[in-house]
């Protein structure tokens, strides 16, 4: 029996065990949160054996073999560390670390203690997502991704829940590096990094703070970004929009003979044929084969359903299993590690880029500051 | 205005016998505190709390503050306090309940806390735990700490009721949900929390508190369908039916709150508050219909909303949560079940009369749907 146990009880600690609680051969021994009423609340919710205030009471006393790591993004590297210290196995919530040096500062740890590390991507293993990754493994493509785009969408809604949400001036999206961009942009960051081959692409960031946020005053926050991330054969543009609609997450993939598109949202995953019909048949049997996918996609979806197969963060369960599973059986681990530390190279490498100048409402891109019209 | 004010119209209670002897009575002898006391109202910004605070105002209370987040629209607040005398003081304290320091300096020196703010609305519970329990926690740590407060005014709902007594009547004696978790809403499971813990810091530290129950609150930019019913896929489903409403209008609850706040001789009580003459939800969908937009509806009779919510709870429960367990039996008996409801206790032990009638009520609100500011 794996003995789990969860750091932070605030809201993404519930979905942690929910889907724990789903999964055989395991056990939450513990959890933890600074705030005793926190801890209580969700011992007292779950099937959960004690709660702690103290992390290190947590590790000496319940002894687990896994730690989820659900707190706030600045304390991931240090909860992190001691847990891999007691030698335990770590999970935690995205964004990894606030920078990539910490990144790689807790792989090289975990390899040292002969622990196992992943980190909460759970968006690539949806039933969608899976299918795509099959059908790219068994050279769908035709060989490595010539380009690459991943939208994430992120509805701030109306002026008074953006006010709501960014109202606090001393709340702690505000001390991250990326500030808002970094609690949210890694799930799209990912599928793209998942698919490059080098160890530091270059990084083209452009971001602004959107009419909405200027309506409300803000001046810290920038809820629009564009990058565009190039390396020798591959090229990706990754779109953050708070604006624009609909408000989606999606991702296409294009290689030499085919590509892909994945929407999140609806769960579909439409196949692009290279090939061509010859004349006016190009108009008329697409729009047809296209029908035929997304009534398999829409078939596909309800087989899940009525199976039980289909919970909202399904994503999340299947990584936490086959992580778990990488720990029983010694197995690589899900998501490997060159991809955690990509994905934070590319996302220091955006910060860097929005903070290196940046008086409000100004346009950043490479490094150098353009005033919008 | 304030000179008026300063006679308190309002009916008292002691010794448990009806209070409208008293109403002639001056602030300082009805009252457990004198109009220059320091009064801290929570959420004061907020559909409930801002009318709460005129209530306070009306009464001659003069040196008030109102806790509000950095984020609240403060229009009303600050054309209020606009319209006040210079004696009358209105401190707008801009902070977080989630902060200790913040709960700290607001704290300082106050008699009477009406604690109005809380999470709504949310569905995580976690979320909803945090900005109910945890806030008023900081609020009564840092009470203590100051030691001068003269009781803490709890704005609870009527979603803490389990609602499963045999009467159909309930009052202030029905029993709360023991296992709020289960209902799967994370609003009850808040509130039944956050009394609990008044409650212990009552029993623990000799803190004087007072809880105050609504039903639905209403008004204009109220929202009112769960009791009546459930939208869905451009069908109204109707499943309220001859069930009364337990409504009670903006105006009412804040003048209920603020007798629960001022009234002596109320620690340690409850107090449910709902209107009079309350409307069955057939007759407010109806008169819905004729005054604000026509839809479609269709009546599910209570034997078929109970069994669809109890399909419902065993689905949840057999899929592993792969439908979250919206719809469940607890929720029906709280809100579809046939009750009755009391505001005896309201009357008698702290003199309320409602101000609102009912009709008038329904028609400023209807009006204001028209308008756009409310919907139900």
């Amino acid at each position: 029996m794996l003995k789990v146990a969860i750091v932070g009880c605030g809201k993404i600690a519930d979905a942690h065990v929910s889907q724990i609680q789903r999964i055989q051969g395991c056990e939450i021994v513990g959890v933890c949160d600074r705030e005793p009423l926190m801890a209580k609340q969700l011992y007292e919710r779950f099937p959960v054996k004690e709660c702690f205030t103290d992390l290190n009471a947590l590790l000496n006393e319940a002894r687990p073999d896994v730690v989820h790591i659900t707190t706030p993004p600045e304390s991931h590297f240090d909860v992190a560390e001691l847990c891999l210290e007691h030698g335990c196995h770590v999970y935690v919530e995205k964004p990894f670390t606030l920078y990539a040096d910490q990144a790689q500062r807790l792989l090289a740890l975990a390899g040292e203690k002969g622990s196992k590390v992943t980190v909460g991507h759970n968006d690539q293993f949806s039933h969608a997502a899976r299918r795509m990754r099959t059908l790219i493994g068994n050279g769908y493509l035709g060989g490595l991704p010539v380009h690459m785009e991943s939208h994430y969408g992120y509805d701030l809604g109306d002026p008074s829940y953006a006010r709501a949400l960014l109202g606090d001036k001393q709340h702690w999206v505000r001390r991250l590096p990326g500030k808002l961009l970094q609690n949210v942009i890694s799930h799209g960051i990912a599928k793209i990094a998942e698919f490059l081959t080098s160890e530091a692409p270059r990084v083209i960031a452009c971001g602004f703070a959107s009419s909405l946020l200027k309506s409300i005053d803000e001046s810290e926050i920038l809820d629009e970004l564009r990058v565009v991330i190039c390396e020798a054969q591959t090229t990706a543009y990754f779109t953050f929009s708070s604006q624009m609609r609909p408000s989606m997450h999606e991702f296409r993939i294009f290689g030499l003979k085919n590509g892909l598109v994945l929407d999140q949202d609806h769960e579909i995953l439409i196949k692009l044929r290279g090939n061509k019909f010859k004349s006016y048949a190009d108009k008329f049997i697409p729009p047809l084969l296209f029908a035929k996918q997304h009534f398999g996609n829409a078939i596909e979806n309800m087989r899940l359903f009525l199976a039980r197969d289909f919970h909202m963060d399904s994503g999340m369960k299947y990584l936490i299993e086959s992580f778990y599973g990488s720990i029983l059986r010694d197995s690589p681990v899900p998501i490997p590690y060159r991809e955690i530390l990509l994905t934070a190279r590319i996302m220091d490498a955006i910060f860097d880029q929005l903070n290196s100048s940046c008086p409000q409402g100004d346009l950043v891109l490479q490094g150098h500051s353009f005033r919008r019209e | 205005m304030i000179e008026n004010a300063r006679r308190a119209e309002l009916p008292s209670q002691q010794n448990g016998q009806p209070a409208a002897h008293l109403s002639k009575l001056r602030i300082n002898d009805s009252f457990i505190v004198g109009r220059d006391e320091r009064i801290l109202v929570t959420g004061s910004t907020g559909f409930i709390g801002s009318r709460v605070v005129e209530r306070l105002l009306e009464r001659g209370f003069r040196n008030l503050i109102c806790f509000i987040r950095p984020s609240s629209d403060l229009n009303r607040i600050e054309a209020l306090r606009k319209s006040q005398p210079s004696e009358v003081r209105i401190e707008l304290f801009k902070g977080n309940l989630l902060r200790p320091a913040d709960c700290e300096l607001a704290c300082r020196d106050v008699r009477i806390i009406f604690h109005l703010a809380a999470g709504t609305g949310e569905k995580s519970f976690p979320d909803a735990f945090m900005n109910s329990v945890v806030t008023t926690r900081n609020l009564l740590v840092a009470s203590l700490r100051h030691a001068r407060l003269q009781r803490i005014v709890l704005v609870s709902s009527f979603t803490v009721y389990t609602n499963r007594q045999k009467s159909r009547r309930l009052d202030e004696s029905c029993p709360m949900e023991e296992h709020p978790e289960l209902r799967g809403d994370a609003y009850c499971y808040a509130k039944v929390k956050q009394e609990q813990i008044v409650k212990d810091y009552g029993k623990s530290f000799g803190i004087p508190y007072v809880v105050v129950r609504p039903g639905s609150v209403y008004g204009a930019g109220s929202e009112v369908a769960g009791r009546v019913g459930i939208g869905t896929f451009g069908l109204f489903l109707h499943l309220g039916g001859s069930n009364a409403i337990p409504f009670t209008h903006v105006e009412n609850c804040a003048e209920a709150i603020s007798l629960a706040g001022l009234v002596k001789g109320v620690d340690g009580e409850i107090f449910n508050v709902v209107d009079d003459d309350l409307p069955s939800s057939r007759q407010f969908l109806r008169q819905y219909k004729k005054n604000v937009r026509r839809f479609k509806s269709v009546y599910v009779p209570h034997v078929v909303s109970h069994v669809l919510c109890h399909l419902w709870e065993k689905y949840s429960q057999w899929s592993k949560g792969q439908l979250p367990p919206a719809f469940n039996r607890s929720r029906w008996y709280v809100d579809w079940k046939k009750t009755r409801y009391s505001n005896e206790k309201l009357k008698l032990r702290l003199g309320w009369v409602q101000k609102v009638s009912t009709e008038e009520g329904l028609r400023r609100y209807f009006e204001s749907c028209g308008q756009g500011e409310g919907y139900a």
